[in-house]
């Protein structure tokens, strides 16, 4: 399609801009991070000057524009600065998941032509020196935390600080030089490669412009409502595509203050104490909140729950109204008014959202039913899609409340329907192929349009809703279409179902497999007084059996008949990003899964 | 299987506004070693304490023999026959040895049946009848704990509770006291509910165990089983395979499979 430049501010490029903008902000707080449990601030000045220093580093190396170097760390604010510093230096950065296992880092290393690679620590260092021989091409490794590494001798591996040093030599002869090189860049240079996770088969590489990149950061703040006044907090992996454009990009261009979370587990707490004005988070983590504050509710005195019951029947009143686009009557505002005064700024200030202006979810289809429980709780969340080869694409826009749809396309992306269903867009950033595989890009990018894979809808005021994906939807052997992740969106609704599964192309009736919300069962076995020891014998109590087969059947009222689960079992292994059953946002991998469980499910069909 | 001897039911127990256990479940069976590891602070004590009656639950039921027996007086669980060996040994040390053994049967009225009974314990621990008549003050750690636990034999109890056994003891101790354990309960039938840090020796002595950690039980299975398990093996027995650089300081994950 067009090809007329993509500017932020007049840069087409992420260099660019990031001189531009770091120059005029400064002393401003770019960044936080907890240092031994106190929270420390990083400027847009410290941000520019480590990440000159990386990318003189990686010059003295003998860099070349177009070279690969990886970052393979969880989120912090180094990562941050070694991809400004790789692309400063004129490099393509490869974000790869701290939680791959050798075998998956050997893939992306490899295919890549990865020539320099950053790891956080000792423990993703040594998932390099597993696969060291297969990896020639790697000339050094800079190690973030060199802690427990002291009087390790290797002669590719050196610490940041290391980096930094040789950087800053570097730069007394070389001045200017980093700023020729980012002069020299353009639109079309290949920025990024990003991995996903191809459930079948090793993850393919995305090739990422700056165009791409750019053009993500002219969303905000139009349609992504991301200013120079939020406060964000970074907790997905950056080597996902959603939290890269959230926590790296649209900062980079707009000013927000990025905080990185100290650990996955501890994201509820940092967001209580942080309260971030702007909230992006997968659908996981709303469902967490939703069922915190039930089960909550479920022990309140009778007073709390009268209170409760009340404030949400006020709440809920006032969101249909919204949602149905009715005017809202005065007593509403009073009546809400009230009800958030007394109840619901309590929840939402337990929960760390008080302070939210705005909220998004992505990553992964999420229920309209939690949708309207927030709206009701009074935060909106806006739902956006999008996809590695695309970035965002869509997203609900302010004060329009179209849930089960993720909205229209934005200024610059085209949103259309195939003949078979599948959802093509096409946008002045889209990426620029797969790495290596011409002929998978060749499948993917027909005629300028990308072929989402996504089934979907628009309705006359072109919001796009998704059905589900073109491959996971199920046959039955009765010849039935089902889209499964309606029904499991649901399922997850419930606060002991943390994810589900359904089964059923080529079968008979439906079946699922679920897994169970650890923290709320175990819960609910606690106050029923239903003993366990382990995960496997709480998944084995029948009482627990039974608790997820009301919530089943439950679900199963809104179905017609040939959509409803028949049967279904829990995976009673407790799961943890590490393991392959998971993708990296801790979604089940379907396909995966329904193979790994091959023996599980067929009892559900077996007599 | 036959109704447990022993059964914990979803007890929680509280010090203060603080929940030292939150819903932990466990079954011993008549003429079983079942152990309980954990790390400091992972609630081992307080289990004990509350399958005693030291510590009331507010939450969950202990059962003995099917009966409900929490929330009562330590001496009434006493006499129901639970015998408890503290951890730290706590011999009263002003008393003799001979009078600490006395104490242990203070519930007792089949006057022959101690003295035969007090025979047995000078038979596993000979040390204690050469000090029979010292203060239990003067005695070794070692001997104190031997000591301990001949006063917890002589109440003859159903079960016997032993808290730490290993603690402050040399490896050679620790190896007599668990031979002497296992001779416990295979020649006297005697049934044992041990709480341990030292987790190779207690699973070498125990046929189950379980895990708990800050307050909750993570893990439980055949104690050969735990022994194999990956999470066992790196966290309790400090067995790891070294990595590629010859010395790992980073852990794995616990996913206790």
């Amino acid at each position: 399609m067009n090809r007329q430049p993509v500017l932020v501010d007049g840069c087409d490029t992420v260099p660019k801009l990031f001189l531009k903008k770091t120059a005029a902000r400064g002393d401003a707080v770019a960044m936080r991070e907890k240092d031994f449990g106190i929270w420390q601030s990083y400027s847009w000045n410290d941000y520019r000057a480590r990440a000159f220093d990386i990318a003189h580093g990686l010059l003295s190396f003998g860099l070349e524009r177009g070279d690969v170097a990886s970052i393979q760390s969880e989120d912090c604010r180094e990562w941050l600065w070694a991809d400004i510093g790789i692309m400063l230096a004129g490099g393509v950065v490869n974000g790869i998941y701290p939680t791959y296992q050798s075998r998956q880092v050997e893939h992306t290393l490899v295919d890549s032509n990865c020539r320099f690679l950053f790891v956080e620590d000792e423990e993703q260092l040594d998932k390099y020196l597993e696969i060291e021989g297969a990896l020639p091409n790697i000339e050094r490794v800079f190690v973030f935390d060199w802690r427990g590494l002291r009087g390790f001798e290797h002669e590719k591996v050196a610490s940041l600080d290391d980096l930094y040093e040789l950087g800053r030599e570097f730069a007394i002869e070389n001045e200017g030089r980093v700023e020729a090189i980012v002069e020299q860049g353009c639109g079309g240079d290949l920025a990024a490669l990003v991995y996903t996770s191809g459930t079948t088969g090793m993850p393919k590489g995305s090739m990422l412009s700056q165009r791409y990149i750019v053009f993500q950061m002219t969303l905000a703040p139009d349609y992504l409502r991301q200013t120079d006044k939020d406060e964000i907090l970074t907790y997905l992996p950056l080597s996902h595509i959603a939290e890269r454009v959230f926590s790296a990009w649209l900062p980079l261009a707009h000013g927000a203050t990025i905080n990185f979370a100290e650990s996955t587990e501890t994201v509820a707490q940092n967001l209580r104490e942080l309260s971030p004005t702007y909230v992006f988070a997968v659908p996981r983590v709303w469902e967490k909140f939703y069922s915190r504050v039930t089960t909550a509710m479920s022990e309140a005195t009778w007073f709390g729950k009268k209170a409760y019951e009340l404030a949400m029947a006020v709440g809920t009143r006032r969101a249909d109204k919204l949602i149905a686009g009715v005017p809202l009557s005065f007593s509403d505002k009073l009546t809400f008014a009230i009800a958030d005064r007394l109840i619901f700024r309590n929840i939402k200030k337990v929960l760390g959202i008080d302070r939210a202006h705005s909220a998004a979810s992505g990553a992964a289809p999420i229920s309209p039913s939690l949708l309207r429980w927030f709206l009701a709780i009074g935060l909106a969340i806006d739902e956006v899609w999008g996809q590695t080869e695309l970035g965002i694409v869509t997203s609900c826009r302010k004060g329009v409340y179209r849930f089960g749809t993720v909205g229209p396309a934005f200024r610059g992306t085209e949103v259309r329907i195939d003949d078979n269903g599948e959802i093509l867009a096409r946008s002045d950033g889209q990426f620029d192929g797969y790495l290596n595989l011409p002929q998978k890009t060749a499948e993917t990018i027909v005629d300028g349009w990308v072929h989402t894979g996504d089934v979907g809808e628009l309705d006359d005021e072109g919001n796009l809703s998704i059905t589900d994906r073109l491959k996971d939807i199920i046959i039955t052997a009765g010849g039935k279409n089902i889209t499964p992740s309606v029904m499991e969106n649901e399922l997850k609704f419930s606060p002991y179902i943390s994810d589900a599964v359904i089964i059923g192309d080529k079968r008979k009736y439906l079946t699922c497999l679920i897994m169970i919300d650890q923290e709320n069962v175990e819960h609910y076995a606690q106050t029923h007084s239903v003993p366990f020891t382990d995960y496997r014998s709480l998944c084995a109590r029948p009482e627990v059996i039974d608790l997820i087969d009301a919530e089943l059947t439950r679900v199963n009222e809104d179905f017609s008949r040939v959509e409803q689960v028949k049967k279904f079992r829990l995976i009673d292994v407790l799961l943890t990003a590490e393991d392959e059953e998971l993708t990296p946002t801790m979604k089940l991998k379907r396909s995966f899964v329904s193979e790994k469980y091959g023996d599980l499910i067929s009892t559900m069909y077996a007599g | 299987m036959s109704t447990p001897l022993l059964q914990m039911l979803n007890i929680e127990t509280y010090y203060g506004p603080i929940m030292a256990i939150r819903g932990v479940s466990l079954d011993v069976y008549e003429g079983e070693v079942v152990t309980v590891l954990g790390a400091n602070g992972a609630g081992k004590t307080t289990l004990l304490k509350t399958a005693t009656g030291a510590l009331d639950s507010s939450k969950g039921q202990v059962l003995l023999d099917g009966e409900q027996i929490q929330c009562r007086d330590p001496d009434w669980v006493a006499r129901k026959g639970i015998a408890h060996v503290p951890e730290g040994r706590e011999v009263f040390p002003f008393l003799s040895v001979a009078e600490n053994l006395a104490m242990g049967a203070y519930n007792r009225t089949d006057a022959d049946a101690v003295e035969a009974d007090l025979g047995i314990v000078y038979e596993y621990f000979p040390a204690l009848r050469d000090m029979r008549d010292k203060m239990a003050a003067y005695l070794s750690g070692g001997q104190q704990q031997m000591l301990a636990i001949g006063r917890g034999f002589m109440a003859r109890p159903r079960l016997l509770m032993l808290d730490e056994p290993s603690l402050g003891l040399s490896p050679v101790l620790v190896q007599e006291i668990f031979t002497i354990i296992t001779r416990l309960n295979r020649e006297q039938g005697l049934t044992i509910l041990l709480v341990e840090q030292n987790a190779n020796i207690a699973l070498q002595v125990s046929q189950r165990g379980y895990v708990m950690e800050v307050g909750g039980m993570v893990m439980d299975g055949p104690s050969d089983q735990l022994l194999d398990s990956e999470d066992i093996k790196e966290f309790y027995l400090g067995k790891k395979e070294e990595g590629v650089r010859g010395r790992r300081r980073w852990k794995k994950r616990k996913t206790w499979r």
